[in-house]
């Protein structure tokens, strides 16, 4: 059961707001509405790894890759419309993250950060080598199909700012039920301490891999997403710097929801509305950057967890 | 055989170059325990100031030798009170923070640097003039030696040597070495930590800086956004030795810069990054702590 308080009644708000927004919106502002809902989604699935699971993955932008990679492929080479492509494009991503994170997951924090880093650059080098001839090289693939469903076009840019709402309402709804699951009591606990979480019987190993199973398939849909609004995916929308983004978009946001869309936001929205800022933004926000973790060293949003006690969140 | 001697020698060349960049890297995490994600961009940012320092001031030297170590003088200090700054602005105010607060804040000291560079010297690629050091190649039973890659081995060699005396022998290495097992108590010892760290950060950004002078040199051109490459580079090569241990970080360094020339030679340049990963990963998953580490203990 849902309670009113001022959190419920902000998320209400900002979703109609989002729903009302093509009304006012030309075709420019909705193409940037679709951005900030795509890569929205993409830090929120970043959270659930490294906010929520406490594990240091600087290669997110891997299985936003694979995600629209899959649906590329399945759709350029395969011929299956590109929006039943999804499943494939949330299954892989989800597959990939456990199979990957497998090996490593017992890697302590910094560790763990390169090797992800690692996987990052491997993926990124093995699209633009054109690996089985299917990935198109550095230049991509392009000439996508447009979406329809049951024989509706869902081409027009309302009908895909509407899916990014969608899918966007989504992942509010599976982090909410998240926080409030066994699974996400275990993650929480985990990362406070491992080592006590593992000796009351939390199986620690199972609950990282669910994370980064859940946390990539969600990246993967928003790959889709990206596919679908460009028509194309490259490799250049996938590489290092851009893990690099949505991991610092989730710690300077402080793993909460506000902070995270502010981030995204800041990031990935300015830029677009301000074109002459855009060889600026990273000048500026690396010191944003800085200057944030000065002053507030748990992010901008704190996230609160349940009625936990404060002394026992210090990582 | 001639490919195989010819990819040694470009590999120890590159490889002392990885070396002494992962230098900084492993000392900082040695003593700090922080991944200092800026390190490559201010080796980076050594090659551009490089460029400018003989641009400005030596273009017309006729006396090369006295040319280039003038450059490098004047850019290891510069880059050495950069490391400075950054040191005092985004790490030292994070020292009692989470340790992700320090990770975010050296991501986001790295985009100012990169950023910076690009803002300052442009976004297009830069070259180093050809005639800086006497172009001269030696052919040895048909491998090619040339002169900067003499240049760079040698001063490489001399200088980690030089560093492991002084880290081992001297009094202030001890009181590195004393500070990197434990702040608190080097300081009730009557070390001055904050001293030490200082110290730390200009000898690994000086390091850095010949590093980056040295790609300028053999390399000639040079990007505001290379920085990164090396610096994952040399983190890689830093955890490959052991993360940490200054002989593994050298080690390291040369076998990565091996590594990758061989691959480089044998399979194809554009294959070199994937291979160089995938070869961390593998390494990660067996022996974490690195050929050279020793058995870290869990903190509970």
């Amino acid at each position: 059961m849902m309670k009113f308080n001022s959190k419920t009644i902000g998320y209400v708000i900002f979703i109609i707001a989002m729903l009302l927004f093509p009304a006012l919106a030309d075709s420019k502002w909705l193409a940037i509405g679709s951005t900030f809902l795509i890569f929205s989604v993409v830090g929120l699935s970043e959270d659930i790894i490294l906010g929520k699971g406490g594990m240091f993955n600087m290669g997110h932008a891997l299985f936003f890759g694979i995600g629209a990679y899959t649906a590329a492929i399945a759709n350029k080479s395969f011929g299956i419309p590109i929006l039943y492509s999804i499943p494939l494009a949330i299954i892989i991503p989800a597959l990939c993250g456990i199979v990957l994170a497998g090996p490593i997951i017992h890697l302590r924090g910094d560790y763990l950060l390169v090797a992800t880093i690692g996987f990052n650059i491997v993926f990124l080098q093995l699209v633009e080598n054109n690996i089985f001839g299917i990935t198109g090289g550095p230049n991509g693939i392009f000439g996508l199909d447009t979406p329809s469903f049951l024989g509706m076009d869902l081409a027009s840019p309302t009908a895909i700012y509407y899916l990014g709402v969608g899918v966007l309402i989504l992942t509010f709804f599976i982090m909410a039920n998240l926080d409030r699951s066994k699974a996400g009591r275990a993650l929480h606990y985990l990362r406070l301490d491992e080592l006590a979480a593992n000796s009351i019987g939390i199986n620690t190993r199972g609950y990282k891999l669910f994370a980064f199973g859940l946390g990539a398939g969600i990246a993967g849909l928003a790959g889709v997403l990206l596919a679908i609004q460009y028509s194309a995916v490259s490799p250049e929308a996938f590489n290092f710097m851009q893990s690099v983004l949505f991991f610092s978009i989730v710690l300077v946001g402080g793993s909460s929801l506000p902070g995270i869309l502010m981030g995204t936001f800041v990031m990935f929205v300015l830029p677009e509305i301000f074109r002459d800022f855009a060889t600026w933004r990273y000048f500026i926000f690396g010191f944003a950057m800085i200057f944030a973790m000065i002053l507030r060293p748990e992010g901008i949003f704190p996230a609160r967890f349940g009625k936990i006690p404060e002394y026992f969140k210090r990582g | 055989m001639d490919i195989f001697f010819q990819q040694l020698v470009n590999g120890l060349t590159i490889g002392s170059i990885f070396a002494l960049v992962a230098l900084g890297y492993t000392m900082v995490y040695g003593i700090m325990k922080l991944i200092n994600f800026a390190h490559g961009d201010l080796v980076a940012m050594a090659s551009f100031v490089g460029l400018t320092v003989y641009d400005q001031f030596l273009g017309k030297t006729t006396n090369s030798i006295l040319a280039v170590i003038i450059i490098f003088a004047v850019t290891g200090t510069i880059i050495a009170m950069a490391g400075i700054v950054l040191e005092r602005v985004a790490y030292r105010p994070l020292r009692k923070a989470p340790r992700l607060s320090a990770v975010v804040s050296a991501l986001g000291a790295s985009l100012v640097i990169q950023n910076g560079i690009m803002l300052i010297w442009g976004p297009r690629m830069r070259f180093f003039p050809a005639d800086i050091l006497p172009a001269i190649t030696w052919n040895i039973g048909g491998v090619y030696i040339s002169f900067i890659q003499v240049v760079i081995l040698v001063i490489s060699l001399l200088i980690m040597v030089g560093l492991i005396f002084f880290i081992d022998k001297t009094r202030v290495g001890a009181a590195i070495r004393a500070t990197s097992i434990d702040h608190d108590a080097s300081r009730l010892m009557g070390i001055d930590v904050n001293g030490i760290i200082t110290l730390i950060f200009v000898i690994g950004t000086f390091l850095g800086a010949v590093g980056g002078l040295f790609i300028g040199l053999y390399y000639r051109g040079i990007n505001f956004n290379m920085g990164w490459n090396y610096g994952l580079y040399a983190f890689v090569a830093a955890i490959i030795g052991g993360i940490g241990n200054i002989p593994g970080a050298m080690v390291g360094g040369m076998l990565l810069g091996i590594f990758k020339a061989f691959i480089a030679g044998y399979v194809s340049s554009t294959w070199a990054d994937a291979f160089t990963f995938t070869l961390l990963i593998a390494i990660l998953v067996v022996k974490p702590t690195g050929i050279m580490g020793e058995r870290v203990a869990e903190k509970v």
